[in-house]
């Protein structure tokens, strides 16, 4: 049953001849429901008799202070993410490039300006819902404060930055000050938005402590997840976990996150306790750098077919950091300003090496994948670095594959099999198992 | 001063601008690397240590302060080296071919650097160069806003040059930040801009005397000299100029179309010889080194405009901050709106015929304000054209023949309607 190869039975063509496939989590049902109705949420929330105000946001943004004000967020780089898993990113990137943005520029920025220009999307063949009002954070890269820029001249619609400084190796309190005053500015920003008066602090604070609880639960359920994902065999491999993502990242701070993550720890946990792995005969444990390549899972699918499992990403990974901690209801904003300003990109590369390490550690991986990914130079740039101190410190083989998350132009699937194919026997040679220098 | 007076001080701007890391920095610092034969009498910049710098947001008036002597870098042209092993080939091609240049030596005789927020990809070489630079060498990073007119963004800004200022003296061989040399510092920072505001009023008005490209030269070679004798010889240059003898009166020449370049950072000006060379006058410019770092908005030029007699060294910080927070908006500090509004007004003022964008490869935030830049010019009657900047320069042969054509449809069209191409 696992052996399976799509459209040619023999294997004997195409770039990934031989393909496992997928042994979804029954969670995964839940999920389909939960993307379903948060987008048909938006889109009614803008319907004739919407009233609910809608955010575009990055995911990187203080989304709490928005739920906090009853504001429903978008977030187009999961829509981008959407259209790139049914492989239709790239009309819309060309719609882009014949308006004059370069196709050197980020792709999920590229589909989601096309499908703007255009009036078309992907759901039900529209485009995501008008914004009221536009929150990018920087804390996720550069790019989205110029992507937010042409998507506010587009809508003619309010605009605000939270602009966190590049956290090296930690912040100054004046670098802290700095994020918690525009993030007191964005509660009045907000609010000036949908045309309602600030809210009291007292019953903001109320209402953002309630959201950062929901936030907090949903995080410290994510991580526990991860933590599972240690068994041997792993119960949950990068397909599930790239799907899985979508609450922590566009309902994170709801209830029905948490709920989610309740059932999916059950089934994995559930997993684990009857030695089901995501993949059969699991040889090699995996871990993933950057962003999926979500027009290529037969990627994954191959490596899974020759018992290669991915028990970490870094990409998922980089969810649990919103770990909320009793001590900061004193002071909720200035908690969020340094979580905010800390997550995986905002951070140098010591830090990133470090928590790469960590992870490695402790999901006792055999190697790592690094996704060189054109469109994110936030996440991509210093992954040689970090292959190389993998391959030195750790002693473990990694392997760099160049690609983009969204535009399929800039993926070559052969030569990518070819190379995977040489990490394969690098990782049969002898690396794997013993994962040295791992102690 | 003579003719030869003001073509000598040329000459020796122009010269600076060649290469320098030889001019500016060998020969003068402290650091062990070697002189190099090409490097100038350094007896006006004795033995400061000098501390290159990476954006025109970076105040050369702190580090002056601080004893040192500032030297903006460039990217090393040509083909690449180590940086290959260090950042993807999609890493803006300016941090490839800066880091590049560090990684390569360049920087030897550097007694530090200093990077500042930009973009994600000189976020990038000031992490790999952090990694490979030589150990005990001070680097910094200024973590300016990503929008300066954001809220808190004055007092953040503030508290950044305060804290480079606090940095600084670990350069080997700098000194304390005091009020006095603050002032000072901005004083000559001030005059010195001025004067190079003179050439770049002089190079709209009468193209026929000092080219666009000779001032993008002028500025590199300002930015890379003592910054007393930079000074003097851009003040040569521009009496020289504007005297009796040579500014008696417009030349008699046809009439050539009237370009606007807008860009990032240029490793030479060998792209507006180009366009110069094709039939065109460059009149004006956006680009970081020449107009975006001259171009001082508002009432001051720096900390020696709003000194009083007892300001200290935070009342100086803030002041400098304000006067670079308020100058020439740059993409990765302001939203478009206020770049356009700008870009507008200059074509206006210069009686621009045409906008030639030199995007560095790979660069974003330029590239993201193209296309509703390119829309608003195009709808003011100023055609544009967009060119891909590359390792320090353009595609040799298409790029040309892309501005040849590009003038042509210039001529064809002729002067905008709001007085574009008035001049003779």
């Amino acid at each position: 049953m696992r052996r399976t190869s799509k459209g040619d039975p023999s294997g004997a063509t195409g770039p990934y001849p031989l393909l496992a496939a997928d042994r979804r989590l029954a969670s995964d049902r839940d999920l389909k429901g939960l993307i379903l109705k948060h987008y048909l949420g938006a889109y009614k929330a803008k319907g004739l008799l919407g009233r609910k105000p809608v955010a575009w946001v990055t995911s990187g943004a203080p989304v709490e202070i928005l739920l906090a004000l009853d504001i429903l967020p978008v977030y187009p780089e999961n829509y981008g993410a959407l259209i790139g898993s049914r492989k239709a990113a790239v009309a819309y990137c060309e719609e882009a490039e014949r308006a004059g943005y370069s196709q050197d520029l980020c792709s999920y920025a590229r589909t989601n300006i096309g499908s703007m220009l255009t009036g078309r999307g992907e759901l039900g063949g529209r485009p995501l819902p008008r914004p009221d009002l536009l929150v990018a954070a920087k804390n996720i890269c550069g790019v989205v404060v110029k992507w937010w820029e042409v998507t506010a001249r587009h809508f003619g619609c309010p605009l605000f930055i939270v602009d966190t400084p590049f956290a090296a190796d930690g912040l100054t309190s004046a670098q802290v000050a700095y994020v918690r005053g525009q993030l007191e500015e964005l509660i009045v920003f907000a609010s000036r938005a949908i045309h309602r008066p600030p809210p009291s602090r007292e019953a903001f604070e109320g209402r953002l402590l309630g959201v950062l609880e929901l936030t907090r639960q949903a995080t410290a359920l994510w991580q526990d997840i991860q933590v599972l994902r240690q068994a041997s065999p792993t119960p949950a491999s990068a397909l599930d976990m790239f799907t899985n993502l979508f609450p922590i990242v566009t309902l994170r701070g709801s209830a029905l996150c948490v709920e989610y993550y309740r059932k999916v720890r059950a089934e994995l946990a559930e997993r684990v306790g009857q030695g089901l792995g995501a993949v059969d005969g699991e040889r090699f444990r995996l871990i993933w750098d950057n962003i999926a390549i979500w027009y290529d899972f037969d990627l994954v699918r191959y490596l899974h077919a020759r018992g290669a499992a991915f028990v970490g990403e870094t990409y998922t990974d980089a969810w649990g950091v919103y770990q909320y901690r009793p001590e900061d209801a004193a002071d909720p904003l200035e908690a969020m300003a340094r979580l905010y300003s800390q997550v995986l990109l905002n951070v140098g590369l010591e830090v990133r090496k470090e928590r790469l390490f960590r992870m490695v550690r402790a999901q006792r991986a055999h190697g790592v994948v690094f996704h060189s990914c054109r469109s994110c130079k936030t996440y991509s740039l210093g992954q040689y670095d970090l292959s190389r101190a993998v391959r030195d410190e750790l002693g473990l083989p990694t392997l760099v594959i160049e690609a983009d998350m969204t535009d399929s132009r800039a993926f070559s699937a052969g030569p990518t099999k070819t190379r995977l194919d040489a990490f394969l026997e690098l990782l049969a040679a002898g690396s794997a198992p013993a994962s040295p220098n791992l102690a | 001063m003579t003719e030869n007076d003001h073509r000598a001080s040329l000459a020796r701007l122009v010269a600076a601008s060649r290469d320098p890391l030889a001019a500016g920095g060998a020969g003068v610092s402290t650091g062990s690397g070697p002189a190099s034969a090409s490097s100038p009498p350094a007896a006006r910049l004795g033995r400061r240590p000098v501390v290159g710098y990476v954006c025109s947001y970076v105040p050369e008036e702190i580090i002056l302060a601080a004893g040192c002597h500032p030297l903006r870098l460039g990217a090393r042209p040509g083909p690449t080296g180590p940086v290959d092993s260090c950042l993807q080939s999609f890493a803006c091609s300016f941090a490839r071919g800066l880091l590049d240049g560090l990684l390569s030596g360049q920087g030897r005789g550097l007694g530090g650097v200093v990077f500042a927020h930009t973009c994600d990809s000189l976020r990038a070489a000031l992490e790999s160069w952090k990694a490979r630079k030589p150990a005990g060498s001070f680097t910094h990073f200024l973590n300016l806003p990503a929008c300066v007119e954001g809220p808190g963004a004055a007092e953040y800004t503030a508290s950044e040059f305060g804290r480079l200022a606090e940095a600084l003296p670990a350069v080997e061989g700098a000194r304390p930040v005091t009020a006095q040399a603050l002032t000072e510092a901005a004083e000559l920072m001030t005059v010195l801009r001025r004067e190079l505001s003179r050439l770049d009023v002089l190079r709209s008005d009468r193209p026929d005397l000092l080219k666009g490209s000779q001032l993008l030269a002028i500025a590199r070679g300002a930015a890379t000299l003592d910054r007393e004798e930079a000074t003097d010889l851009v003040r040569g240059v521009a009496d020289g100029l504007m005297g009796p003898a040579t500014a008696a009166g417009p030349a008699a020449r046809p009439r050539r179309p009237r370009i606007l370049v807008s860009g990032g950072f240029l490793e030479t000006e060998e792209p507006l010889r180009l366009v110069e060379e094709a039939g065109a006058d460059v009149v004006g410019d956006d680009l970081c080194l020449a107009g975006r770092a001259l171009a001082f908005s508002g009432a001051g030029h720096g900390a020696g405009r709003e000194r009083s007699p007892a300001a200290d060294v935070p009342a100086l910080l803030s002041a400098l901050s304000q006067a670079y927070l308020s100058r020439v908006p740059c993409p990765t500090k302001h939203p478009p709106s206020r770049r356009l509004e700008f870009l507008l007004a200059e074509v206006k003022s210069r009686q621009v015929d045409g906008v030639i964008f030199l995007l560095q490869k790979f660069c974003d935030p330029h590239a993201f304000d193209y296309p509703a830049f390119r829309e608003a010019l195009e709808a003011s009657g100023r055609p544009c054209l967009s060119l891909e900047i590359e390792r320090g320069g353009l595609p040799a042969g298409q790029a040309g023949t892309r501005v040849e054509a590009f003038l042509e449809r210039l001529r064809f069209v002729g002067p905008s309607a709001d007085g574009g191409g008035g001049r003779p």
